[in-house]
């Protein structure tokens, strides 16, 4: 029975009536997957554009008033709006690159003979199980200029220390530290095993060839670990571009709306000022900005491998 | 092998170095963790001073009665359970039935439902909050924890992952199923399955801390504080009549506590789950 014949497989599965078996069944097997994904996925999306063309009305939606792209109009004119996208590059520029150099650099650290090593891992990685609420709560009491602690030890150099989150120049900062230590343990993993992938014979055939560790990391560690550090570069990027929890739970946007970043402002809008039609504007600009962001990690840093 | 005298000692200052700064990074980030469990375990005077007492001269449970009784942890607690397992097993089931689809049958139009389901992944979950409110509220799903469920079943990180697993699979294996007289869904429950169980495996723990850990879409469609899961809850509740950070830091550790215990005991398998996302994306 062994054959490899595939017209007898093929002929075993086509019912009487001459439907194809195989073709029923793949569709069958794809449809409650097909239906959920359209149904909260897709059919959003396209929702989503049709509603930012309208004055949408939350609470009688056949009431709303069609304006074209009066929302995008309207959007690119708000100083609020513009304030929300610098406070978010902002963010992403605080967090990004610092959180891909220190995983890496814990990663390398952690990729060498010590002693601890699994320590050392559950220690690092252990933050990324926490939910944005604990982090901020906790990271929030922290920075409290009465009783957080780090005040007190700031006190031993500074007269008068700052109010962390109540500061417009440190409030951010101040949030980005809290998510560094949050998410840094992902990359910090994924790093890890990709830095265990290079091969070690690579790095024995630079040591004959006297390269010292420099060399080596630039030549070997970098571009054999490239694929990983674009995947939790690109990773990174998206999630931080989307921050929410950390700022609305930390500062609520504030001092002023020195942290109120773009998915905050867009949920500020729809859910506070019941503003559909506009948030739903602003929720494409976000979309356009992620798809251009992967777009070009993927076409001009990381897509000639593999 | 030959290395001189002085070579071996800055060998050794590097290790001594490499320690130092690892372990004292480590130290470091357990700081968040100290102050939150001696914080809630402190009685107010200490809990407000401004000198951090570590480890507190007296310690008192009052915050975590304060918070059981004060708030409906437990409430929270089952919320986020039912949420989680129920989208975990959602994914499961779906996701690789779609996978062993698109990877092992052959029907016209796959190609494209695969393209359409991949780019997909560029779709921020945040920047459709605003239509996807709309539809789960006009299912009536407000407060319910379908509301929730159902659109974190759709996210296609699953079938990405399953369809590269699944494709490793060889044909070999499906086609002598069939001649021995499988149907499609005996290939599915009863071959295909089993030899996916890491990936299954790696996949549920990764959907089910995900989906556990979500704060901002459960704070919009889950407003009566019944219905709230434990990211939402711990941020609103009062159970003090004046703020009291002991008990914010009880409730906090409480809702931490849960994920954290598996965290200890599925290490490894949550570490391969992530390090699968890098090494398959």
């Amino acid at each position: 029975m062994a054959t490899k014949d595939s017209q007898s497989v093929v002929a075993r599965l086509t019912d009487v009536d001459g439907v194809d078996r195989e073709v029923v069944d793949g569709v069958l097997f794809a449809l409650p997957y097909l239906l959920v994904f359209g149904v909260f996925l897709l059919y959003p999306l396209v929702k989503g554009f049709y509603m930012s063309l309208f004055d949408w009305n939350a609470f009688d939606p056949s009431a709303s008033e069609f304006v074209l792209f009066d929302n995008y109009v309207r959007m690119f004119g708000d100083g609020s709006f513009w304030r929300a996208v610098r406070a978010t590059v902002y963010f992403v520029v605080l967090t990004v690159p610092t959180l891909v150099v220190l995983g890496l650099m814990l990663a390398l650290g952690a990729n060498r003979q010590i002693r601890g090593k699994r320590i050392l891992r559950t220690v690092f990685f252990s933050p990324y199980v926490l939910t944005v609420s604990v982090v901020s709560l906790i990271w929030a009491e922290i920075y409290s200029p009465s009783y957080g602690p780090l005040n007190y030890y700031v006190g031993y150099f500074v007269e008068s220390p700052p109010a962390w989150l109540n500061n417009f120049d440190l409030a951010m900062p101040a949030v980005a530290l809290a998510t560094i230590w949050w998410t840094v343990g992902f990359n910090f993993v994924i790093l890890l095993a990709a830095r265990q992938g290079v091969p070690e014979r690579l790095y024995e055939a630079a040591r004959i060839d006297g390269a010292g560790t420099w060399r080596a990391f630039k030549d070997i560690t970098l571009p054999q670990m490239r694929s990983a550090i674009m995947f939790v570069t690109t990773v990174q990027l998206i999630a931080s571009f989307q921050v929410f929890g950390q700022v609305f739970i930390m500062t609520n946007g504030g001092p002023g709306d020195s942290t109120q970043t773009l998915v905050m402002y867009l949920y500020r809008m729809a859910f506070r000022e019941q503003q559909f039609g506009y948030a739903a504007a602003i929720g494409y600009f976000l979309f356009f900005v992620l798809v251009t962001v992967s777009l070009v990690n993927y076409y001009f840093v990381g897509g000639d491998n593999e | 092998m030959s290395t001189t005298t002085l070579g071996m000692d800055t060998n050794r200052l590097k290790t001594a170095g490499v320690y130092a700064s690892l372990y004292g990074a480590a130290a470091l980030f357990l700081v968040p963790y100290v102050y939150l469990v001696s914080t809630s375990l402190k009685p107010e005077e200490f809990a407000f001073s401004a000198k951090p007492y570590w480890i507190p001269p007296d310690a008192t449970l009052r915050w975590y009665v304060a918070v059981i009784e004060g708030a409906p942890m437990v409430d929270w607690l089952v919320n986020t359970f039912v949420i989680a397992a129920t989208t975990t097993v959602i994914v499961v089931v779906l996701d690789s039935m779609i996978a062993f689809s698109l990877t092992k049958l052959d029907w016209p139009g796959k190609r494209i439902v695969f393209t359409v389901i991949i780019a997909s992944f560029m779709v921020p979950v945040f920047a459709n909050m605003v239509p996807l409110f709309t539809i789960v509220s006009d299912f009536g799903l407000i407060n319910n924890p379908l509301a929730v469920i159902l659109p974190f079943s759709a996210m296609p990180i699953g079938v990405f992952l399953f369809t590269q697993f699944f494709s490793d699979l060889p044909d070999s294996v499906i086609e002598a199923a069939k001649l021995d007289g499988f149907s499609t869904f005996g290939i599915y429950a009863r071959i295909v399955l089993p030899l996916m169980k890491p990936a299954i495996a790696a996949l549920s723990l990764y959907t089910f801390v995900y989906t556990w850990n979500q704060f901002l879409w459960p704070l919009i469609v889950l407003q009566g504080e019944s219905s709230f899961t434990l990211p939402v809850g711990i941020v609103t509740m009062q159970p003090t009549q004046v703020f009291q950070p002991g008990a914010e830091m009880a409730g906090t550790f409480l809702a931490a506590l849960p994920l954290f215990i598996v965290f200890l005991i599925l290490q490894e398998h949550l570490v391969n789950a992530v390090q699968m996302q890098g090494t398959t994306g």
